[in-house]
């Protein structure tokens, strides 16, 4: 008996001594891979951790291979058409199908701009943790100017643009969040929509405050003056603000590239070169190579064949000015199902590669001259117009006539815009900013103009599928929301 | 040390050595029970040796002993016999049922009752149940339709897949409804139980209300399923081998694909109509000579990519043990190649050895270690043609397996190997079933050991800790010149490989510290006090490569460069204290009651406790005088009523936390979320009023029980504007209730109990009725992969939520919809999404029924399961229907489209493929089945056969799963996951069995085997 009290003691201890420090572990448990957003931000390199969060967001929503904004917005427009032997994708959006319910595009770009701005403005909330000078400056310029981005998308998506027509400056707009106004901090508010008047007037905000403050040069994939400065030339063109959207375009010192170069085009798309561009969001293949790759928008590739989801329009290709040197980069022949077709060569990947993995070109230099020439138009200085246009396509063709004047010029410098931003995200947006209508060639999807013809061949100007709708789960989560008409 | 040394050798000695006695002789003699019966499987021991037998088929033993030693004879619900040997060598014996042992002891968590004294709703699975199911089943899918208030939805038809199984409806929204899974007192995950080999389970015990279930505290919410494993037995050992082989193929679908001449004709009759999609296709350009071309392909995709399965298992056992000792040994090894061709399927092997030793008189320990190595490789299983279960319906017949050169003969590469046809969806599976292949392995370790120490007659203690170690290794390849390396890989790194590692640990330890007394004559009292401690680690490692010289060498040491890498770690922890109280009064009234307080890592600092209790109470009308001596054997009444929790939600949901990545190559620091530091457990209080009896001699035996659940505190996602910029737009709180209630049946009846004829029936249903009675603010939470269910106050939990369609316009061939007034419209629009009520995933009835006949020595026995009431949105019919999906196969009731005015009972005409292909209820059926689940036939050879074999026992089987099944369902109505990847297991909005979007379906096997025990 004294042996069994002698071994349960024992055993007790054991197990007392085991039990005893559990509480203690209990407590002190905290995770493991992840930070504490309240602390984080304490150096200037880790608010630049912050700021890269902020433009992986964008990454994010632009380089969907399902909805990037890459190439939604050509889909939505006629620079291409469906390609009957792909696999159907972006269908609803391509034939203006679409409805709150509808998935990809729609509560992509809704909720991952919204993710942007929400790590902005962390940065923007906390920017005081750095001692002032020219190292906060950069990193407060930085996020200002991506709030402003990512506001700027969602409010020429799901709203109208000041130029759209008379009545887009009081229509709906979006909701422009600054942690400087109180807006953020409670996860609860059901914030309702501003005016379209009042988001671009904060979106130029922040881009002015931006330019003052950001640095000249802060490396690949990062915002810079430069950068600033051009998306100011783009969103004053937005808001019909031309003399302002010339004074940014003149701030932008980046040079266009030269097509007569014998491969630097294609180098810019090949991503060998970063000569004309100024906003990219950029992938490194080697240790990003399982991230987005951009080009399956438009095609996959299974030697031989291309998969084209869309490829380029029959009349747009046709149209071309034979002596346009960009015909290089926008297209290639592809067979598929020995079907031939003018498949969309933009993103085909790195050289040597078709995976479809590059980096997103947002805003280059050719833009900001097009930006400048329209607005110089639009203030009624043709000669001026005609003269920053020319710079363009002296690069851009090996030999043109041009000279032109009145309606012929302004169809010159659309033309030139349309050319030279094919497939890049902007088609859609040009179209209704200018309030006018998508109009789609009656041809086929094959090389030779045969083969299917798009379903809808028309949006008309004013039509409310210009104003992507508010994605339900917004609609069903935020009662003060309101959706855009007709939806 | 030398102790466990010597306890660890008894097994070998046991076998190896044999003792003399005496003047020793051949005893022998038959063993039969009450009424004459041969009783077989009688052990029968020689008192205070290691010699021991068992009776053979007919009863008869043969042993040697010496004059004056005594022999015992005992076997489960009989009175154990002892006989001194004599002058005689023929010793038999008849053995009287002991009513005291016939009363089933169940094992009902931190310890065992037996059923008379138990006040609790526990349902038990024997091993006569399992033995029918291919072995490859993982043993949660064994469960269905044989316990009353267990649901069972198999996932989907993969080998080794698991099931969902939710005990007594659904509990919980967000969290996990799975039950606990305990395998001898440690908790296993319930992810690794297809690990076990279900040869090795003695059985289930599943825990159903709160007398019970309140002990695990903060994890009992969803019902406990413990696992009791096999022991030996003391007496000589017992070997038992048992082989079966057998085949499984896919369980054909009730609705035709149309071959290629009916799909080049649909091609034609859309495209004439002015379909444009069909305007490419051959059916419409093709001229005759090409169309006939065509036709001559005709290709039955199915036979391309699937085969019939081969389903192989091997055991052996061996078990046994001595007055102080018991030991049970199993190997086993299982072959699954699943249906799909190409790949290898799912194989397992096992080891276990349990044992137990009487160390001293009062110092009673033992072991059980299981160890089992399984791999599998998962085909992707997803709504394209990258999965097979797609790809077999979406491929055109008109499109053979191997592309064909312009005068019809094969395509031959470089190497001269015929190149596989893209198709016109451009992936060409078959060939990337073998170029993209991922390969997992897990090696699961389950340990326990514990030691019942007996202080006093008054005073015990059971000191035991537990371990569960699962090693995930994961290898994904996209193979240089492979089908998706060309199409995302690297041309100048061609191949890519990912290795994954993951090992989860989580061990148990625990210490129950009993006290039982008996006051008066008749106050029986116990009490146990529970300290516990459970922590859980998960640690994970990967790294991909890019650049392989060679297919054949999968190991990224000879890769050109690594692309990827990380590591992480999750870990958990739980600790617990619990009081068992237990009182009967000369086992007529019972009384129990337990309290627990779990504290919880998963909760912030101000909410990381919590307290579950129950009391329960019985009363066996049975003891009375008034029910003595009439054909009531067994009557009695419970009730019980308590609480628990379900913590089964992520870490540190009650943190604000940063995420770490990259962007172009640099570190990204990103809000993941909006952390709720107010979250606290899910609970949950469950009423259960029963009643238990056996009539006609315990002919007839039966459950009844009716409980009412209801859980609160369900942590919800509640959804947040998308302006907040939070990852997953929405906040995890505390805000929803649901409510679960129904009544259980189970009954069993040997409707013939003759000497060679024994007919038996049985079965149990249960009907289940949920509704939630509240959410956020009383607004509806719209759920699902794709927002067709929805959660509203006062309805059935996930209603489904969609837009209802209205049938053809005869007129013209319109879809015609309601809109939300209830209005026919001819547009649709997802506004038009309403409340179906009364329609969800869920059934109302579910159950399972058998019929076993056992004769002389051949047995047949049918097993059916089904429930009833529940909804599933069919989108893989929408799929096989769609005027879309033109460039794919279609269902062959495509062709009764809307042709003229007046058709009715048509699908739309496809001029309006706008509208007609739209989500709507169009697609919903009901999900009511009954299936043959198995049948088994078996034929035990007569003892005569096997004298002076020295073989005890040979059992023939032949088993048949899902043979037939009644449904009205548009496919096969046994759905878990809809499609994998698009909404997996434990992801949010995932619904078991929701809609069917082509994952691995079911599959039909037939297996033939034979067990040979000596």
């Amino acid at each position: 008996m004294k042996n069994k009290f002698y071994t349960y003691c024992l055993t007790s201890l054991f197990a007392t001594s085991l039990l005893v420090s559990c509480d203690d572990e209990l407590n002190g448990l905290q995770p493991f891979t992840e930070g504490n957003p309240e602390t984080f931000f304490n150096s200037v390199s880790s608010f630049q951790n912050g700021v890269d969060g902020i433009y992986s967001q964008f990454w994010n929503y632009y380089s969907s291979t399902g909805s990037g904004l890459q190439g939604i917005p050509d889909i939505l427009a006629d620079n291409v058409i469906l390609a009957q032997t792909g696999r159907r994708s972006n269908e609803i959006y391509y034939d203006y199908r679409y409805n709150p319910n509808t998935g990809g595009a729609i509560p992509l770009y809704w909720s991952e701009a919204y993710e942007a701005v929400n790590a902005a403005n962390l940065v923007i909330g906390q920017i005081d943790n750095l001692s002032d000078g020219p190292a906060k400056d950069n990193i407060l310029g930085q996020a200002l100017a991506a709030r402003a981005i990512a506001h700027f998308d969602l409010a020429r998506i799901y709203a109208k643009i000041p130029t759209q027509s008379a009545d887009a400056d009081n229509s709906l707009g979006i909701i422009y969040i600054k942690v400087e106004d109180g807006d953020t901090g409670d996860p609860f508010a059901q914030p309702a929509r501003e005016t379209v008047a009042s988001n671009y007037a904060e979106i130029i905000g922040d881009l002015e405050q931006a330019a003052q403050l950001i640095g000249t040069s802060n490396g690949e994939g990062r915002l810079n003056r430069d950068a600033v400065y051009a998306m100011l030339s783009r969103v004053y063109l937005y808001n019909g603000d031309y003399q302002l959207a010339i004074n940014a375009a003149d701030q932008v010192t980046a040079d266009i590239v030269d097509a007569n170069v014998e491969g630097a085009l294609l180098d810019l798309y090949e991503d060998t070169s970063n000569q004309g561009v100024i906003i990219e969001w950029s992938v490194n293949t080697t240790s990003e190579s399982g991230f987005n790759n951009v080009g399956v928008l438009y095609s996959q590739t299974t030697a031989p064949n291309t998969v084209s989801e869309y490829v380029v329009d029959y009349e747009f290709f046709n149209s071309l000015d034979p002596n346009d040197l960009r015909r290089e980069v926008i297209q290639y022949d592809a067979t598929n199902q020995g079907n031939n077709y003018n498949a969309v060569r933009k993103f085909l990947g790195e050289p040597g590669q078709v995976n479809g993995r590059v980096d997103i070109k947002v805003l280059r230099a050719a833009e900001v001259l097009l930006n400048k020439a329209e607005a110089q138009f639009e203030l009624n200085q043709p000669a001026n117009a005609l003269a920053t246009l020319d710079i363009l396509r002296d690069a851009r063709y090996s030999s043109y006539t041009g000279g032109e004047s009145g309606q012929a010029l302004e169809d010159a410098i659309q033309w030139e815009r349309r050319v030279e931003l094919c497939f890049e995200g902007h088609r859609f947006f040009d179209i209704k900013r200018r309030g006018e209508a998508v109009q789609r060639s009656n041809n086929g999807d094959i090389q030779d103009g045969s083969g299917t013809p798009p379903e809808f061949l028309t949006l008309p100007a004013g039509d409310f599928r210009f104003q992507l709708p508010i994605p339900i789960d917004e609609i069903n989560a935020n009662p003060n929301m309101e959706q855009n008409p007709d939806y | 040390m030398r102790a466990k040394l010597a306890w660890m050798l008894t097994p070998l000695l046991v076998l190896c050595i044999s003792f003399s006695y005496g003047q020793e002789k051949t005893i022998s003699g038959n063993v039969t029970d009450q009424s004459g019966l041969p009783l077989p499987g009688v052990s029968i021991v020689v008192v205070g040796t290691t010699q021991g037998t068992q009776t053979d088929f007919d009863g008869n033993y043969v042993i040697t002993a010496s004059e004056g030693q005594v022999l015992r004879f005992s076997y489960i619900g009989q009175k154990t016999v002892e006989r001194t040997v004599g002058a005689s060598t023929a010793i038999n014996v008849q053995m009287e049922e002991d009513a005291q042992a016939l009363e089933e002891v169940v094992v009902t968590g931190y310890g065992s009752r037996s059923r008379e004294l138990s006040t609790s709703a526990i349902s038990t699975v024997s091993t006569e149940k399992i033995e029918a199911f291919v072995p490859s089943t993982s043993v949660d899918n064994i469960l269905q339709g044989q316990a009353a208030g267990v649901q069972v939805t198999a996932a989907n038809g993969r080998p080794g897949q698991t099931a969902f199984v939710t005990i007594r409806g659904v509990g919980s929204i967000n969290a996990s409804t799975t039950p606990l899974y305990v395998v001898d007192g440690t908790p296993v995950n319930s992810d690794f139980i297809n690990n076990l080999n279900p040869n090795d389970i003695e059985s289930f015990s599943i825990l159903k209300d709160a007398a019970t279930v309140s002990k695990y505290g903060s994890r009992g919410a969803n019902g406990v399923v413990l696992i009791t494993t096999k022991q030996g037995k003391s007496g000589d050992a017992r070997i038992t081998f048992r082989s079966s082989y057998g085949f499984g193929e896919r369980i054909p679908d009730p609705f035709d694909l149309m071959n290629a001449s009916q799909k080049l004709e649909i091609e034609r009759q859309y495209a004439e109509l002015g379909v444009s999609a069909a305007a490419s296709m051959p059916g419409a350009t093709a001229d005759a000579a090409e169309r006939a071309r065509l036709i001559s392909l005709d290709t039955n995709w199915e036979e391309e990519l699937l085969r019939k399965s081969q389903i192989q298992s091997n055991s052996l056992s061996i078990a046994g043990g001595d007055e102080k000792m018991t030991y049970y040994l199993s190997l086993g090894y299982d072959k699954n190649t699943g249906i799909i061709d190409r790949i290898d399927g799912f194989e397992r092997i096992t080891a276990r050895i349990n044992t137990t030793y009487q160390a001293k008189d009062w110092l009673n320990i033992g072991t059980s270690l299981s160890l089992s190595r399984s791999t599998t490789d998962l085909p992707r299983d997803r709504n394209n043609v990258q999965n097979p279960f797609r790809a077999m319906y979406d491929y055109n017949p008109w499109e053979p397996l191997y592309s064909r050169n312009p005068d019809g003969s094969i395509v031959l590469d470089d190497q001269g190997n015929p190149v596989f046809n893209p198709t016109r969806s451009g992936f060409p599976i078959a060939r990337a079933l073998t170029t993209e292949p991922e390969d997992n392995r897990n090696f699961l370790i389950v340990g326990s050991l514990f030691a019942d120490i007996k202080l006093s007659d008054k005073f015990s203690n059971r000191f035991s800790v537990g371990a569960t170690n699962n090693r995930f290794n994961r290898t994904t390849r996209s193979l240089a010149g492979g089908v998706l390396n060309s199409i995302v890989g690297d041309a100048n790194f061609p191949g890519t490989q990912t290795d994954n590692f993951s090992n989860t640990l989580q061990y148990n330890v625990n210490n129950l510290f009993s006290y039982s007394d008996t006051f008066g004559d008749y106050h029986n009292f116990s009490a146990s006090f529970l300290l516990e401690y459970n922590e859980n680690i998960y640690t994970d490692l990967f790294a991909s490569s890019r650049g392989f010289p060679s297919p054949g060498i999968p190991y990224q040491d000879v890769a050109a460069e690594a692309t990827d890498a990380g590591s992480e770690e999750e870990r958990r922890i739980l600790f617990s204290q619990g009081l068992f109280v237990d009182y009967d009064y000369d086992s007529k009234y019972i009384l129990s009651a337990s309290v627990r307080r779990d504290g919880s890592s998963r909760f912030g600092p101000d909410n990381k406790y919590g307290y579950f209790y129950s009391g329960s109470a019985a009363w066996n009308l049975s003891k009375e005088a008034f029910l003595e001596d009439t054909f009531v054997n067994d009557l009695k009444l419970r009730a019980s009523y308590g609480t628990s929790g379900n913590q089964n939600i992520g870490d540190f949901n009650y943190l604000n936390l940063l995420q770490f990545a990259t962007y172009n190559g640099n570190t990204t620091a990103i809000p993941i979320g909006v952390g709720n530091p107010n979250i606290q457990w899910e609970s949950q209080a469950i009423l259960d009023i029963g009643v238990e009896f056996g009539l006609f001699n315990n002919r007839v035996n039966g459950v009844v029980d009716y409980f009412k659940k209801n859980s609160k505190d369900l942590l919800l996602n509640q959804p947040l504007s998308q302006t907040i910029g939070d990852e997953d737009n929405s906040i995890l709180a505390n805000i929803g209730e649901v409510e679960n209630s129904g009544i259980e049946v189970s009954l069993n009846a040997d409707v013939i109990r003759a000497e060679d004829f024994v007919w038996r029936v049985g079965g149990n249903v249960s009907f289940l009725d949920n509704k939630v009675v509240s959410l956020v603010n009383g607004d509806d939470i719209i759920s699902g992969d794709f927002g067709y269910n929805i959660l509203r106050e006062g309805e059935e939990i996930n209603s489904y939520y969609t837009v209802r369609y209205a049938g053809v316009n005869p007129a013209n061939g319109e879809p015609l919809y309601y809109d939300l007034d209830g209005n026919v419209t001819n547009e649709y629009s997802a506004s038009f999404n309403t409340i179906l009520e009364g329609k969800s995933p869920y059934a109302n009835i579910e159950g399972g029924f058998f019929t076993s006949v056992r004769w002389g020595g051949f047995g047949l026995r049918a097993d059916f399961v089904g429930k009833s009431g529940n909804y599933i949105l069919n989108f893989q019919r929408q799929e096989g229907v769609s005027i879309a999906n033109i460039d794919s196969n279609l269902r062959t009731e495509v062709f009764n489209y809307w042709k003229q005015p007046g058709d009715t009972n048509v699908l739309p005409s496809p001029l309006y493929q706008g509208t007609a292909d739209q989500d709507s209820d169009r697609w919903l059926e009901k999900g009511d089945y009954i299936r043959l689940r198995t049948l088994t036939l078996d034929y035990n050879l007569p003892g005569k056969f096997l004298d002076k074999t020295g073989i005890d026992r040979v059992r023939l089987f032949a088993t048949g799963q899902n043979l037939f099944t009644i449904t009205e369902y548009n496919g096969d109505p046994e759905i878990g996951i809809g499609s994998a990847e698009s909404s997996a297991a434990g992801t949010q909005g995932f619904i078991p069995g929701a809609f069917s979007l082509f994952s691995y379906p079911q599959t039909r096997s037939y297996t033939f085997g034979v067990e040979i025990g000596f």
